[in-house]
Parts: C-alpha cells; structure tokens; sequence
C-alpha cells in the first residue's frame, strides 16, 4: 500500500501539484492514525494533507480513483437468470454469429467476464498506451481501445443477437433482461477500460517525471542552452522563485523598518501621558525600490529578458513602483501592459509585438529616446537595471546619456549574461558602460538572475 | 536573561492528553450538527484529522460559506473557548500578540512614587540607588502590565481553546512569517519576559478568502481545507435548521433560486449567509409562495450588485412564477439524529 501512495503522489507531482516531503509524510501520519478501513476518510486524508490549492483539488479528484479504484459495480452475470434451455440457445444464437470477434465480445457481456489484466495490458500496447504522456490523451486512447474490443457497433450486435435468440423462440421477459445485463456490462467494461488507460497515463507521467533533470540543475544551466520544454518547466518555478525572494524581502522589511525618530508622531501619540514621551513613534524607511528596467529584447537576449521581466511582474508587490522598457533599436513603455493581465500573457503579448528581426540593436538610439520621453521616470529613489548583452553594432553607445541618468537615479545596476572576459571582444561595449554603473550582475541563468534580483531588495 | 516571575497563569508546563478527544469523523460531525453546523464529510474528517494531529487547519472558499460558522462550531463541539483573531492590512504584534500597557505602568510609578523614594532614599550612593531600582524593575515588567492580545491568550489560556485566525489573506506577508513561529512550536518570546509555552496546544482554523497567495511555508504547516458552496440538499438543510419557520415548500423554491442565481454570472454570488438572511426576510413578510413581487422586493437581500439584480430579474423571470413546480426530489427532512443527514 505504502508504495501505492508514493507512486500516486509522484503521479501528482507529475501532474503539476507542488508536494513536499514535509506535506508526503503528513500523509502517512494521517493514514497510520485513521487506518484504511473507510475509503472517503482515507481519500480525504490524503486530500487535505497533500492538496493545498483549490486549483489542484480536480487534478486529485481525478487521479485518485486511477490509483486506488472508482468504487465501481463490479460486471454482473447476465445467464444466471436463464433457464437451461434459454442458456442453450444463447449458447446457440453465439455460434450463429458470423464474426468471431463480436461473438467473443457479446459472450463476454453475457457471461460478465471483466478484462484481466493481461488482456488490457494486450489491448493498450495495440493501442500505443505506453507512449502516451499526457491527460488529454485518455478519451482519444480509451475509444481506441473499445473500437479493438469492437463495441463501438454494440447496438447493432445486441441487436443481431437478440433477432437470433428470438428466431429460437426465446420469451420476450429473458431477452429483455440478457439485453440490460449486456447493457450495463458494456457501461462498466468502458469504465474499465477508461480507468486503466487514466492509470497507465498517471503512471508514465509519474516515470517521466522521475527520469526529468532535477530542476535544481536547470536553474543553473546557461539560458542559451535550455530547450524550449525546459525553459516552459523553469517558468512554472519563475513563480515558485519570487515567492521566495518575496518572503525574504518581506522579512528584510520587517527587520529594517524602524529608520529615525519621527517628532511629530510621537508627540501625538503621545498626548494622552501627558505628553511624557513613553511611545516613540519612528519614521518607515521606505525600502520597497522603484524599479526602471530597460531590457534588451533582441533575439540573443530574449529568453534572460522574458525571465527578468516575469520576476518583476511576480514581485510587484514588494516594488513601489516599477515602469519597464524594451529595446531593440526603438525604446517601448510596457508599463502599461503589466498593469493589466497576468504575467505569462503579457510578456508573451510584448514580445509578439516586438518580433525579433534583422535590425541592429542600438542601446545609443534606444536611450536618446529614452531620455527625451522618458527622463521623468528617473528620480533620486530610483534603482535603473539595464538587462543587456551591451553589443550595440558599433553605434555611438552614448555613454553621456547613461552617465546622466546616473546622476539623477539612486542606483544604477546592469544586468548582463555575458562572461567578463567577452566583453572585450567584437562590438561589446560592456567596458565602457560597467565603471559607469553602481555594479555589474553577470545573469547567465536563472540562478544567477534570482540573486541579482534579491540584491535589489536589500 | 529572564526575569520572568513565575506569579500567574504564564507557566511552561504543558498538557495536551487533558481534553477528551474526539472517537471519530461520525462523533465530530453529530458534536458539529448540536451545534447547528451541518458538516459534509470532508470537513469533519478534516477536523478530526487535525486533532489528532495537532496541525492547524487552513479552510479556503467563496466568502459567507460558513468557514467562520465553522470555527464557532468546532469550539462549541469540542467544548472550547474561541478565540479570535481577525487580520487586517497593517496588522502587526502589538495588536496580535501582546502590547505592553502603558498607561498603567505610568500610573503605577506616579501612584507608587513615595513608596519608591522611600525605598531609594535608603541607598547612599547613585549607584545603590540605581541598583536598588533595578531589582525593583520585575515590578513593571510583569504580567500585570502585559496586555494579551488574541494569539498570547490562546497560548496562556487556562483551558484548551480554539484559536481562529480569520481571513489571513488580508494581513502582510511579513504577519504571515511571523504567525509561523507561532504555529509550528506554540510559543513565543517576549523580550522582558522570556518564553511563553502554550499550556494547552489550541486547535487552530485559519480561514481564507483566497485573495492573495498564501506562503508555501504556512501552506506546509496545515492541513488544507477547501468549502464550497453546499449543495442544493446540503444548503434546503441549512435553511430548515437555521430558519425552521419557513414553510418547507417556500424554503426549497428559495434554495432553488439561490442556486440558479450562483450558476448566474455575477459580480458576487450569493453566499450561504445571504440565503439564511433571505430565507428569514420571507419569513418577517408573511411570505406564504413564491410569487413575482415577492421575489423583486426581496431580491436585494441576496444581491448586493445593482447590475446584478438587473441581471438576476431577466435571468429568473420566465422560471419564478413556476418555480413550484420543480421541487427538490431527493430532500430528506432533517432528523433527530444528524447523522441521518448525510447520503
């Protein structure tokens, strides 16, 4: 039993539901004191320790009775009420059926007799389970199985069969009651069937899942070198990611909050002690920082862009305010986009409408534009990230401007995925830019990336 | 260094074995139906399940689907006091765990003051002085001017409570992190006092309305509890329990309605708490069917939009005035004995 439970939670895992292994063993304390006895105890014991999104609750409804049975009524015998001469021509009526596999099939809805294990595994193999990897597959998968078992002409065949039975004189009462039997027979034979497929598709998703790279790994892997299945997995942690970064800089804030004595608060609050300051009142750093980021989105740059601005768009709340720009020869405001809709769907928006060309990335045109429309986003509070490769194709890299936008702004932070030594090659202006910034984060993965994004907060 | 005095209640013995447990998930549902709180099965293997592993729980759902009703409950059934601790935006220590009183503590020293000069006037040097005050000092840093807020009570408290921390999603992350501490050891330190260990360890319900993302950390720590809507049978139980004067006909139209309305698109759906609050408009105005007028007039009861009620009127227009017709097949009236309520 024990392994059958491991094996469901990875199968959840696998399906996309967060468990922990504090949250696992929870599980097995709850069994070991509520017992196996009641099935819904048991299915809710595993639901309330293992579960804890509304949004996971159907994927555990669903996967729960692949693993440890629906409940279903078993096949019921259809010849039991039959008298042994009605058996006969049943008996009779099958042998007169012309195609083997239809007789084969209506005996067995007769008789009552459920797939055995062998037969299914048999019929899914036909039917190309084993490959199978995803959720939706199991209807697709399901029919196909029934069509080989041949009941998707059932109708007809009961039908042949029962024209039959009736030529050989059976009543009208024992044909009406074989049909039902057959009839519920084939219900529960399809439930069957779908609960194996649904199985075998948890279970391959659950080996898959544990053959995957430990994602540990592919947060330091390189940008560059992750595939496009890869980076979708890391974006499913880009969230995951932020909310620790968020419980850090909350606990950052909550340790850092008291700054100077504010005079006048405490004077009123302390009022009522007849003005004996026995309350001291201070004043709230504000340590949320304003963010500018102005991000390289040309192709080169794109995946490191699309994360950065996802872990902004995560960590909104602990930012006072954020404007964000992309460039790639232009300067565009996304700051407007990111106040509306959920992440994953505005950066995916953005980049559509910046599609990546053949035109040159120029940073110097991109800031002159940046400082004639843009200039009033920087002030004395705020933290400018650059996010780029700083390979600007031999245009002016107006360092003036960078320059200037340092005097006016708190800090100023570029962020490139770039190794120090290749600044120094080809059309890097990396060295000209970097004595220009506070400091320099290299963000080659989404590790380093995560870092540098907790540094802002400090 | 703890200069804690052990006068009072604040003692580090701990006794869990002290109240009776609940035998099973039937016990916790009959106990949770006594006090007028009809539990589904999942909520009362939940609430078994959570004492006996002493882990708190964490009840998400719609707003007004009863997950405070549930707390009180819990408390009356396992015979408990409840305490409450409602968050907010802003909420922070002072108001959720203990608060130095002040004004009291001034009052003493002014009161006190000839009994201290008194005492002080004995020393002769400074310095004896000042020591003199020191070991004095216990006087003002003791439980008489600690000033319990919810969560130090539950951990004092002399009998074993029910601690329910409601709509934890309003308050900030950082109360967040901090209320972790609290929940996974039961104690707490305060500076002059030293550590509080919780004499009794609470059952505790935190509640959500899901409007933001709770930390994975507390998530962890409690067993999860989704309530929903009840269903039509579950919620025409509630309106028979809870407002027994309505006619039964009436009741199963009004649970009929609300349902529909919830399957309706709305601003805000109408809780549980709306039904019960409609339920006993119909019954203050006489109310003896269901008719069109009836239903207008009410209607404000339950929606609290006005683009919803416009919405409602066209959506349940052409089905009010037959309503009656459609009866809940399957209700099953309301026993002596709530076990029976349960399929």
């Amino acid at each position: 039993m024990d392994s059958r439970i491991v094996h469901f939670i990875t199968a959840l895992r696998a399906s996309g539901v967060r468990i922990s292994l504090a949250e696992s063993q929870d599980a097995f304390y709850a069994i070991d004191r509520l017992g196996l006895e009641d099935r819904e105890v048991f299915r809710v014991s595993l639901k309330t320790t293992l579960v804890k999104e509304a949004k996971d609750g159907p994927t555990f409804d669903r996967l729960f009775p692949l693993f440890f049975g629906s409940g279903q009524p078993p096949l019921t015998n259809g010849t039991g009420g039959l008298s042994a001469d009605e058996q006969q021509m049943l008996e009779d009526a099958l042998r007169q059926l012309l195609r083997e596999l239809r007789a084969e099939l209506l005996r067995r809805l007769a008789e009552g007799r459920s797939l055995t294990p062998e037969e299914l595994q048999q019929l899914g193999q036909q039917a190309g389970l084993q490959n199978a990897g995803q959720a939706y597959q199991q209807p697709w998968l399901t029919r196909r199985m029934l069509q080989q078992l041949g009941l998707q002409d059932l109708q007809e065949a009961i039908g042949e069969l029962m024209e039959l039975l009736a030529a050989l004189g059976m009543s009208d009462a024992a044909r009406q009651q074989l049909r039902d039997a057959m009839q519920g027979n084939a219900e529960a034979l399809e439930e069957q069937v779908d609960n194996y497929v649904g199985q075998q598709i948890a279970e391959n998703m659950a080996q898959e899942y544990e053959k995957r790279e430990p994602l540990d790994d592919l947060m330091h892997r390189s940008f560059e070198t992750l595939t496009e299945h890869e980076r979708d997995e890391l974006r499913h942690q880009v969230a995951r990611l932020a909310a620790q970064l968020r419980s850090r800089a909350a606990l950052r804030q909550k340790r850092g909050k008291e700054g100077t004595l504010d005079p006048k608060a405490t004077l009123r609050a302390n009022l009522q002690y007849g003005s004996v300051p026995i309350k001291m009142k201070f004043r709230h750093k504000q340590l949320k920082p304003k963010l500018v980021l102005i991000a390289d989105v040309s192709t080169s740059m794109r995946p490191v862009a699309e994360f950065m601005v996802r872990l902004m768009y995560e960590l909104s709340d602990q930012i006072s305010r954020a404007r964000s720009f992309a460039f790639i020869n232009h300067i565009h405001d996304l700051t407007h986009d990111f106040e509306q809709g959920r992440a994953s769907e505005v950066v995916q928006d953005v980049l559509e409408r910046i599609p990546p060309g053949s035109y040159n990335t120029d940073l110097g045109a991109s800031l002159v534009e940046f400082a004639h429309d843009h200039f009033d986003s920087v002030d004395r509070r705020t933290t400018v990230i650059f996010l780029g490769d700083g390979r600007n194709n031999y245009n002016d890299p107006r360092l003036d401007l960078v320059d200037q936008i340092k005097r006016r702004a708190r800090r100023v932070l570029w962020f490139n995925p770039e190794h120090p030594q290749q600044w120094r090659h080809g059309d890097s202006d990396m060295l000209q830019y970097a004595p220009l910034c506070h400091a320099v984060h290299r963000v080659s993965n989404l590790a380093e990336l995560a870092e540098a994004v907790d540094r802002l907060f400090d | 260094m703890t200069r804690f005095n052990p006068s009072g209640t604040i003692s580090a013995s701990y006794d869990t074995g002290s109240q009776d447990m609940f035998k099973d998930k039937r016990e916790v549902q009959h106990c949770l139906g006594e006090q007028q709180y009809i539990a589904t099965d999942e909520i009362a293997t939940v609430l078994f399940l959570a004492e006996q592993l002493n882990k708190p729980i964490l009840a998400e759902g719609p707003a007004g689907v009863g997950k405070t009703e549930l707390a009180k409950a819990w408390a009356g059934a396992s015979n408990r006091e409840l305490i409450r601790l409602q968050c907010y935006e802003g909420l922070d220590e002072t108001k959720a765990l203990y608060e130095w009183e002040y004004a009291k503590q001034m009052l003493y020293t002014q009161l006190l003051r000839d009994k201290l000069s008194q005492l002080l006037s004995e020393a002769e040097t400074l310095s004896a002085a000042a020591d003199r005050l020191a070991s004095e000092e216990d006087v003002f840093f003791s439980e008489r001017f600690l000033l319990p807020r919810p969560l130090l009570r539950a951990l004092t408290s002399d009998k074993p409570v029910v601690l329910l921390i409601d709509e934890i999603d309003r308050s900030d992350t950082e109360f967040e992190a901090f209320l972790l501490e609290i929940l996974s050891d039961f104690q707490v330190s305060v500076p002059e006092l030293g550590t509080i260990k919780a004499r009794h360890q609470p059952l505790v319900l935190l509640t959500s309305n899901n409007t933001r993302e709770l930390s994975e950390a507390l998530k962890r720590r409690c067993l999860y509890l989704f309530v929903d809507y009840p269903s039509m049978e579950q919620e025409l139980n509630i309106v028979r329990l809870k407002v027994p004067e309505l006619n039964l006909k009436l009741a199963q139209q009004a649970v009929q309605i609300v349902q529909r309305l919830r399957s309706m698109d709305l601003k805000k759906s109408p809780s549980v708490s709306e039904t019960l609050d409609w339920a006993k408009a119909l019954v203050a105005l006489n109310a003896d069917h269901m008719d069109e007028t009836t239903l207008n007039s009410t209607l404000t009861v339950l929606l609290k939009h006005e683009t919803d009620v416009q919405r409602a009127r066209g959506g349940l227009d052409n089905r009010a005035g037959r309503g009656g017709s459609q009866v809940v097949e399957r209700y099953d009236a309301y026993g002596p004995d709530p076990r029976r309520r349960k399929r």
